[in-house]
Formats: structure tokens, sequence, C-alpha cells
């Protein structure tokens, strides 16, 4: 077990150390910095001697090295198009992010669970077909098609929910989350249609096992049978697509905040690619890139917690 | 197929097609032939603006399902939307079946230390969906269709690595492989002539899954400004222009809102009807 | 690469996330307004924990809550108003950072010039009481309001206007500061009194210290301009969030009559969608310009009122005069005479805004109403039959403006009636910039000129982007910004006629103000004439 935690952690600690180079290597602003404190006014040759001197001339490891060592303290530099400092606004927006991809998440569970268990247990039955289908025409839905719909229906005609902006929860929790509702539905109803149908096809796959049958054969109902026995499996498959899932959810936010404007990471994000602002780009993939390898670390630790078969092995 | 038919495994019992896979084969036809016939046909020409029919609904001026408030045909803007949605699809999912395919048979067949290999390097690759490309890649050199198609393709790897191994890894362990090995057989041969026959449905499994969430990344991308530009057709791209009429003129956007997600639906039930007949073990996951 | 190292990077990697995590979680507000005020953070070595430290008001992040106060019965002179706007400024620094999105917000409102432009264009007095100008043009001398403050408590005077002019010439960006070129010294007579002495007479320079260029700054105020902005104005800069708010409040020590309304929120809306629904639901309460004007109809209840004025804009269907099919002055008329300017201003920005005939706002002093090209498909076919290739293949290269956009479409199908096929393309801003703008690789391209009275930069210059030489003109130009007031006026309206008959480019339309607003607020500008959305006047009925 305690082998089995440190290979993951050093797996974890490659993949990072790999993925920030692709990312550095990848985003090199060049002399990016040096042509935008020219303006449009600056020569070539004005550029290419600032960029000299800002020392974005040096081989891209040393560069690539003095960042990532800033970085790992929150330093990812001053933009040189906002001339603001990077790290502090990540951190900002990401804690914005966090409350918006934690809501849909629930969200997704709520809808899913439900919806894939009882599609699963009423296998064969018209009801679950429905159920399914219903499922399918979710995963379908763009969540910016959900959003669109959502805002026109409960913000413009009924005018019972915000249509857009970000309330602080410490400065007025209340109108947080009248604030959130919309956000955290359109992100979680299609993710939760998307996660229903890996519940039914896990829920599927232990219904057909042996010690269920035998265990339904005794008299007890499925949902009865599934409960005492196959949920502890059942929830292995379903536990890494919600990794997986958190990370879609994590980059899917680009969208949802900025139908909503919510000044998240993720329309940090697409407002800095817009402005070709590179430094805050690599600064915010890299955060998000870091998040995601956490998360598939997190879903790796807990495997081994919850199914004692994969303690030994290679892994999937 | 080259392999003698005595050495394959037996095929999986044909079942018919449900009436679910018919109607995505239809929708997926349907689009395909809406496409192809906006090469020669279309309702009106694509630079056409009707100045007197303007934001109308549809069957009204010869517009079928009406018109946008610059007087654009919808019907016409959608066949060509069609194009686009086809065209960044083919591409992407392209890049992922011809990079995804070998690599995931290479990591089925390699050892266990090079297979792990691949996988993590897989992994890493997987912690960058397809919108984070896209912005990556919009943010170095501007966002265009050209930049969302390799956005796409690229994130779409791991998934084709990740089936294609473990459909390898079925076959390598199946004795007509272990026998041909004895028989001295090398890898390429092997790889060639046994495993890529029994992973091609894999591939045409996971090309239509991909192609699914590659409607949706391109749909998005275009709506967030980052895939078609406005002088090309695309859903998305009416969705994000028919937004601002959408409280006064809903059904500008509903029209493109309704062929994403057609489209979407199509190439998923399409994708799990191709998976139960190649693959019945692996229906339900990706 | 050691493993070791790395080990200890990720990990650090993982702490720095989980402090910042926890940190953030709690404490947006605090964090935010921090990163805002306090000048260490931009040094580039704050780590998220240290600036959770520095945190003061809780409450400027908020945008909601603030929006609630306006509703309800605020006393007089306590009230909140959130304004929409679509594009916010990179950088508050606008010395270094081009871009209209910064004066706009703070011009006026947070910084004030010696001098700035009333309703009517007129420059009227501001921090200078009064000025004299002698009798060869060449030197300004203006006496200065006494008691005027900046927000950081240090008085206003001579040499702060000296130090303000000064540093316009030694440390801005060059691409902002050439309106300052012409001054040759400002020297300081007294603590009131400012002498400005210019290398030539020019109308132009008085006017362009209404714009950002002419803001005072503070000598101990210009640290940390991107997050501290500090000016006399009756409005101080409170709080930012990214991609979000730009809080300011009431200057309390301000010099002049105190401000109506004590917190202005600017909201930034890339989506223009987005800013018309907060309206319709109640999360701000102007919308500073209306992005879809084709969306109005959905403002029609009496709660809201619509402000319908102009600005200094034209929407320009730029033509590019040295390279390309457009270099041909028959093509260039051809393409003014198939064009239906009435239709392509309803279809693009349905019929609001006004038709022009050449580079000039109706708010500027030489206006004058004339169309040298009417449509006329059949004159547009006959000039093409004269050139060397009747149908010719234009490039039509589209920033992402809504406007551009919403234009090309009937623009193309019109010009292609009269024979003309256009390849259109779309690019990002950065590429239109460097393209377009810079290297001048175009044929045509749609674009709105917002800079006020930029008919000389545009076409008095055969560097910039439209790459139009006419020396008649350059010279007209150069005589309108010596010459006495009235001179100026004949002088700008000649070069402006020479400019139009030479189809130097197609006037699309001249760009509307159209304002959107609760009903019950006051003070809104008609026009909007300078650079800035001035808030001092705003009030809530």
């Amino acid at each position: 077990m305690a082998w089995q935690l440190l290979r993951r952690c050093l797996i974890f600690l490659i993949s990072t150390a790999v993925a920030s180079f692709l990312i550095f290597w990848i985003i090199d602003s060049d002399c990016g910095p040096a042509r935008s404190a020219l303006g449009i006014g600056g020569t070539e040759e004005s550029v290419q001697a600032l960029c000299t001197q800002m020392g974005l001339k040096r081989p891209l490891i040393v560069q690539y090295w003095e960042w990532i060592t800033h970085a790992a303290t929150g330093d990812f530099g001053v933009s040189y198009i906002s001339r603001r400092a990077i790290g502090p606004q990540i951190f900002d927006q990401l804690s914005v992010t966090l409350w918006l991809v934690l809501g849909a998440i629930v969200v997704a569970l709520v809808v899913a669970l439900p919806l894939g268990m009882a599609s699963a247990l009423r296998h064969g039955k018209v009801s679950g077909n429905i159920l399914a289908a219903i499922s399918q025409i979710g995963i379908a839905i763009p969540a910016f098609v959900a959003a669109l719909l959502l805002v026109l229906v409960f913000a413009v005609r009924l005018r019972w929910l915000p249509a857009n902006g970000y309330v602080v929860p410490a400065s007025d929790p209340a109108e947080f989350l009248r604030h959130m509702i919309l956000p955290w539905l359109s992100l979680g109803l299609v993710q939760g249609a998307v996660l229903a149908r890996y519940v039914r096809s896990a829920v599927l796959d232990e219904l057909g096992q042996d010690y269920l049958r035998t265990a339904r054969a005794k008299g007890l109902t499925p949902l009865q049978a599934l409960r005492r026995h196959g949920l502890r499996n059942a929830s292995i498959p379903v536990l890494t697509v919600i990794g997986v899932q958190l990370v879609t959810v994590l980059v899917g936010a680009v969208i949802i905040e900025r139908i909503f404007t919510i000044p998240g990471i993720g329309k940090g994000l697409a407002d800095a690619a817009q402005g070709q602002d590179l430094l805050t780009v690599q600064g915010m993939v890299l955060t998000l890139v870091v998040a995601a390898l956490m998360i598939s670390f997190l879903v790796d630790v807990l495997y081994n917690v919850i199914d004692p078969r994969l303690r030994q092995g290679a892994g999937r | 197929m080259s392999a003698p038919a005595t050495r394959t495994p037996p095929k999986p019992k044909r079942r018919p097609l449900s009436p679910l896979v018919i109607f995505g084969l239809v929708v997926v036809l349907f689009i395909v032939l809406m496409a192809l016939v906006s090469f020669f046909w279309t309702p009106f020409t694509p630079i056409y603006t009707d100045l007197k029919n303007r934001s109308v609904g549809p069957f009204t001026g010869g517009h079928w399902l009406g018109t946008d408030r610059t007087g654009r045909d919808i019907a016409t803007r959608l066949m060509l939307g069609a194009r686009t949605t086809l065209y960044v699809g083919i591409v992407a999912v392209g890049i992922a079946a011809i990079i995804g395919t070998p690599l995931g048979i290479l990591a089925g067949m390699v050892r266990p230390g090079a297979s792990e290999f691949i996988m993590r390097t897989n992994d890493i690759l997987l912690a960058f969906p397809a919108l984070l490309i896209a912005l990556i890649l919009a943010a170095k050199y501007g966002g265009s269709i050209t930049t969302a198609m390799i956005a796409i393709g690229v994130a779409s790897i791991p998934g084709f690595i990740r089936v294609i191994r473990s459909g390898t890894l079925q076959v390598m362990s199946t004795d007509y492989v272990k026998a041909a090995r004895v028989a001295g057989r090398r890898g390429p041969a092997i790889a060639v002539r046994h495993v890529l026959p029994n992973v091609a449905g894999l591939v045409i499994v996971q090309a239509s899954s991909a192609y699914a969430i590659a409607i949706l990344a391109e749909a998005a991308l275009s709506f967030l400004g980052l895939g078609a530009p406005p002088s090309v057709s695309s859903w998305g791209r009416m969705l994000y222009e028919g937004q601002s009429t959408m409280t006064t003129d809903p059904l500008v956007s509903v029209w493109p809102g309704v062929a994403i997600a057609l489209a979407v639906l199509g190439f998923n039930l399409l994708g799990d009807g191709l998976r139960d007949r190649y693959d019945p073990r692996m229906a339900g996951s990706r | 690469m050691k493993s070791s190292g790395l080990a200890a990077l990720a990990a650090s990697l993982c702490a720095a996330l989980v402090v910042a995590g926890c940190s953030a979680g709690s404490t947006t507000a605090e964090t935010s307004s921090a990163a805002a005020t306090s000048a260490g953070n931009t040094s580039g070595s704050s780590s998220a924990a240290a600036t959770t430290t520095a945190g003061s008001a809780a409450s400027s992040a908020g945008s909601a809550s603030e929006t609630a106060t306006v509703s309800g019965n605020a006393p007089a002179g306590d009230g909140a108003l959130t304004v929409g706007f679509v594009l916010e400024p990179t950088s508050l620094d606008f010395t270094q950072v081009d871009g209209a999105q910064a004066p706009q917000a703070l011009l006026l409102n947070v910084y004030e010039g010696l001098v700035k432009q009333d309703d009517t264009g007129k420059i009227v007095p501001l921090l200078a009481k009064s000025w004299d100008v002698s009798a060869d043009g060449t030197v300004y001398t203006f006496t200065l309001n006494e008691g005027v403050k900046f927000s950081n408590g240090d008085a206003f005077n001579a040499e702060a206007a000296v130090f303000s002019i000064d540093r316009v010439k030694s440390t801005w960006l060059p691409s902002v500061k050439a309106g300052m070129d012409v001054v040759k010294t400002a020297e300081a007579v007294s603590d009131t009194e400012l002498k400005v002495t210019l290398s030539a007479p020019s109308n132009s320079w008085l006017y362009a210290m209404t714009t950002r260029i002419g803001a005072m700054f503070s000598p101990t105020g210009v640290d940390d301009l991107a997050n501290a902005p500090v000016g006399t104005g009756p409005y101080v800069f409170k709080s930012r969030v990214p991609g979000d708010n730009i809080v300011l409040e009431r200057n309390a020590d301000y010099w002049g009559s105190a401000a109506p309304v004590k917190t202005i929120t600017l909201r930034y809306f890339q989506d223009a969608n987005a800013m018309n629904n907060a309206l319709l639901t109640g999360g701000i309460n102007i919308i500073s310009t209306l992005q879809t004007p084709e969306a109005i109809s959905q403002f029609s209840d009496p709660k809201y009122q619509t402000i319908q004025g102009s600005t200094n804009g034209e929407v320009l269907l730029t033509l590019n005069n040295q390279t390309g099919p457009t270099a041909d002055p028959k093509v260039r008329q051809a393409i003014s005479y198939a064009l239906d300017r009435k239709a392509i201003l309803d279809v693009a920005w349905s019929g609001y805004g006004s038709l022009i005939g050449t580079q000039e706002a109706p708010t500027d002093p030489w206006f004058f109403d004339e169309d040298a090209y009417p449509f006329d498909p059949e004159k547009a076919k006959a000039l093409l039959a004269e050139t060397a290739n009747p149908t010719p293949t234009i490039r039509l290269t589209l920033p992402p403006v809504p406007y551009a956009t919403a234009a090309a479409p009937l623009i193309i199908s019109q010009l292609a009636d009269v024979g003309i096929t256009v390849t259109d393309s779309s690019v990002d801003f950065p590429t239109w910039l460097d393209q377009v703008f810079k290297q001048a690789d175009y044929d045509m391209t749609i674009i709105n000129h917002v800079e006020p009275r930029d008919a000389a930069a545009l076409f008095g210059n055969p560097d910039y982007y439209p790459r139009y030489n006419n020396p008649k003109v350059q010279e007209l130009f150069k005589s309108a910004d010596a010459g006495t007031p009235e001179q100026q006026i004949s002088d700008m309206q000649a070069a402006l006629k020479l400019i139009a008959e030479d189809a130097a480019s197609v006037w699309l339309w001249s760009f509307p103000n159209l304002i959107i607003a609760d009903a019950n607020i006051t003070g809104i500008p008609q026009n909007a004439i300078g650079e800035s959305f001035n808030f001092s006047t705003l009030a809530v009925g």
C-alpha cells in the first residue's frame, strides 16, 4: 500500500514536470513581452534589443527552470499585457471556478445516480429505455445551449433568477446562491446525463455478476441486492468517470463563465487567449493541467482504498 | 481480411440492428447528404441577403426555415454548416485515429514497462482537453478552424490509445496469436495480420464516439469565437450570432441548436450500436 | 533532472495550490482588492498567502448587493449605479497601453486635465481656471485652480502639471504620446501659473489636452498606475476584479461639486447579449453602448429609457490606397457607388446612426453634410468598365467586431451585383492589428474609428494604414492646425472634401451613441464627445 502510494506520487510528480515543460515550450512567449512593451510603434531592432535585455533569448530550459521554480511559490510573473501580477489573479479566479465546479458536480451526481440506477434496474422495460433515452438526449445538448435556454426562460422571461454576474459568497451568501443556480444547472445537468450512462452500465455489469444473481435468487429485489453487495464495486468505474468529468467541467467552465460573466479561471483563460497574453495563458494552463493531474492522482489513490484487489498489479 | 479464416476468433453473433441505431444511422446519413448536396445546390446562394425578408419565420418569402436578421437564408446556412461540421470532424477524428491506433496497438504488444510508459504519457495528454489545447493554440496563433481541428484531434488521441490497447491485449491473449508467436512470427507481422483486422471494428466504434465529441467541441469553440470565422457557416457560429435576438426571435438560435444536438445524438447512437455489435463486453464504456 | 528536485517542486506546487485554495476560497474580496491596491504585489514576488494579509475592504468586489440599494429609496447622494461596458481595459495604466477602454473608465472620473470639452464640444476650463495664448499661438499661460488635491493627499500645482506634461514626453508609449510632441517646454512660473511653449502654433494641441495625454498626475502617485491610479477627479479608484468589474467611489475631498452618486461599478461583458440580459434582470442600471441594436425592442418597457446621440466614431470600409485593385481611384469610386449605405446601416445597425460622406463626426465643428457618391450601381459598372479589370477580385479582412460581421454579408452581395468578387476572411484582433494596421497587407477592411478628430491622423499621414497620399490634403491639414479657428474650419472642410472625392475609403455610417438605462437615471450625456464616460453627472431621480 505504502509503496503503491509512493509510486503514484512519483508518477504524479513526473507527469507534472513533463506537462509543465510541454506547456512552457508550446506557449513560449518568444519576444512577446518586449514587443508588447514597445507597442505598435516599436521597430523590429528595438524589440530584439529589449528581448535580449529581458533575458528572453536565453536557452529555453533556463527560462523554464526560472519560471517553474517561481510558479511553485505561486509567482507566475507580471503580465506584459495587463501589467498585473498573474499569481494572485489566478488564485482569485480559481476559487471562483471551484465554487462553480463543485456545485456542478453535485448537480450532476444528484441527476446521475437516480437516473442511471433506475434505468439499469428497469433494464429491458419500456420505462428503463425511456430513462436511457433521456440521458442520451441530455448528452447531445451542449452545455452552452442549455445555458442560453435556462437564461432565456428563468431569467429573461420569468425573472426568477439573475441572468448573470457573480457575488462573493462571503459578502452575501443568499445572492451568491441565487447567481449560481443557473450556472450550476447548465453545467451539471449535461454532465449528469453523461454520468448517468456510466452509472447505468456499471450497475448493469454488477447485476450480471454471479453473486448478485445468487442474492436475488434468495429473494432480494435487485435494488436490495445491489445495496447490500454491489454498490461498492459499481462505484469504481463511476469514480473514474467523475474524475474525468471534473476535468471536463473545469474546462467546460470556460463557456459557462463567459455566458454568465463569472470571473473564474475559465473566463480569465479565454480573455487571456484572445488578448494573446501568453504569460497569463501559461500560468493558467499550468494551473488547470496540474489540477487535472492531481484529480487523476487522487482518483488513483481512492481506487486503492476502495478496491483491495487493485493494490497489486500495474493498474487498469 | 488477410489472416486465414481458421485462425481468427469466431465473430460475435450478428444481432439485428436496434431501432435506436437505425435512427442514428439515418440522422448521420441525412447530415452527410445535406453537406454533399450543398456543394451543388442550396435553397439560396450563400452570399444572398434578402433585404425584404429579414428575421422572418419559416416558409416566408421562399425561406423554408426563415432568415436571420441580415436576411440570410437559415436553411442554406444550416446546409453549409453541416459541411463545416463534417469537415472538422473528419480531420479531427482522422488525426486521432491515425496517431492513436498504432500507438494503442503498440501499447498492447510491447513489454509491460514500455506499455506503462505509453499509458502514462497518455494520462498526461488526458489532462489537456480539447478546449484547453484550442485556447493554447488560439493564444499563440489566433483562433481558426485549423487550430480547432488540431486541438480536437489531439485531445481525442488518448481515447483511441486506451480502447485500442485493451482490444489489442485481448487479441494478444488469444491462442492463435500465441501460436503465431511460437511459429516465429515477428511483432510487426502479428500487428498487421492479426491485431489490426481484429481491432478495426473498435476503431470505427471509437471514431463514431469521437465524432460526436468533435461536433460538440467545434460548436463550443465557434461559440467562443475560436473556431469558424464569421465568413464560414458553422452551427456554433450561427448559435452565437443568433444569441442577440434570442429574446425576440429565438428560432434563429433554435435551428442550429437542434442541428448540433441531433448530430451528436446520431453519432452517439451509431457508436453505441456498433459497439454492441463489435464488442459486447465493452458496451457502455468509452 | 534530479527527481528529488522535482519532488520538492511538485510538493511545493501542491502546497501552494492548497494554500491558495483555502485562503482564496474564504476571502476573495480581500485578495482581489489587495492585489488591486497594494503596490508591492506587482513586483512579482508576492505569494497568495501574502496578499490575503494586506486585504482591506470586504465589500469591494460585490456588485449585485450594491445595485440593490438603487431600487430601494436611498437617501440622495448615497446611491450606487452599475454601468455595463463591452471591452475591458487590458490595463488601467493608459500611459503604457493603447486602447480606448482605460480612458473611458478613468478620464474625467479619476483623472482630470487642465481643460475639458463641454457637451457641445467646446473647450472649457477644468483644473485651469483660465488661459492666455500669445499672439503667435505658441505660448500658453494657464492659471490653475487653487486648493485642488490628488486622492493621495498631494496638492495639485504647476509643478505637478509640468511633471505630467514632461512625463508624457519621456515615458509614455510611443503610439499614444504623439499629441504632446509639439510641446517645447513646460515651466511652473508660480504655484498656480503654468507656461507651456510650443515649437509651432497648433490648434490640435489644446484639444489633445482634453484627451488622456492631458491627464494630471501626482509626482508621488505614478508608481503603480495599473493597480492604483491617483488623480484629482470626482471619483477615486476603489477596486478591480479583472474580467469582471471596476469600482469607483466618490472622492470625499473633491475640489469641485461632489458627484451625486456615491458608488459606480463598471461591469464588463464580452458578450453583448449577456449585458442586455443583465439590464433586463436588474444586474446593471445602464448599458453604456448598445451592441445589438436589433434587440432594442426588448427595452420598449417604460421602465427603461433610450438615449440616442452621436459619437466620434466613423465606421469605415477602409480601402488600401497604395496596393491591390483598390489602388486605382476608379475602383474605389466604383465601390463607393455600388454600396447602398442606407440599406447597410439598416441591416447592420438597425438604422441607428447617421450617414456621412467623409471622415467627420456630426459634433465636429467643421461638420458638413454632403454625399459625393449616392447609391448608383450603373455608374459603378461604368467606372469598372474603364479599368483594366472590370471584374476584380478584392479581399475583405474582417476584425471580430459585431458591426463588421453584420455589415459584411450585404457589402459582399452588393459588390457582387456590380461584378466585384469579394473574398472575405475573419481574423482576430491581434492579427488584424499586425496584418492590416501595421503592415497594410489588405484590400478592404471594416472598422469603427473611435478617436475624436482623427481625419489628419488617418488621411494626412501616408504611412497610416489607408496609405492615402495626397500632398494637397496634407498641406491643408497643416495649415488648419496652425491657423486661426476660422481658417481651421475652412481648411478642414476643404481637405475632407478632397478625401471624399478621391474615395479614399467608404464612410459607411457615423456610429450612434445608443444608451439604454433605467428610466429614473438622469444626467446621461446624449453625445459621446470625448474619450471618457463621465459618471459625475449621473443621478438617480
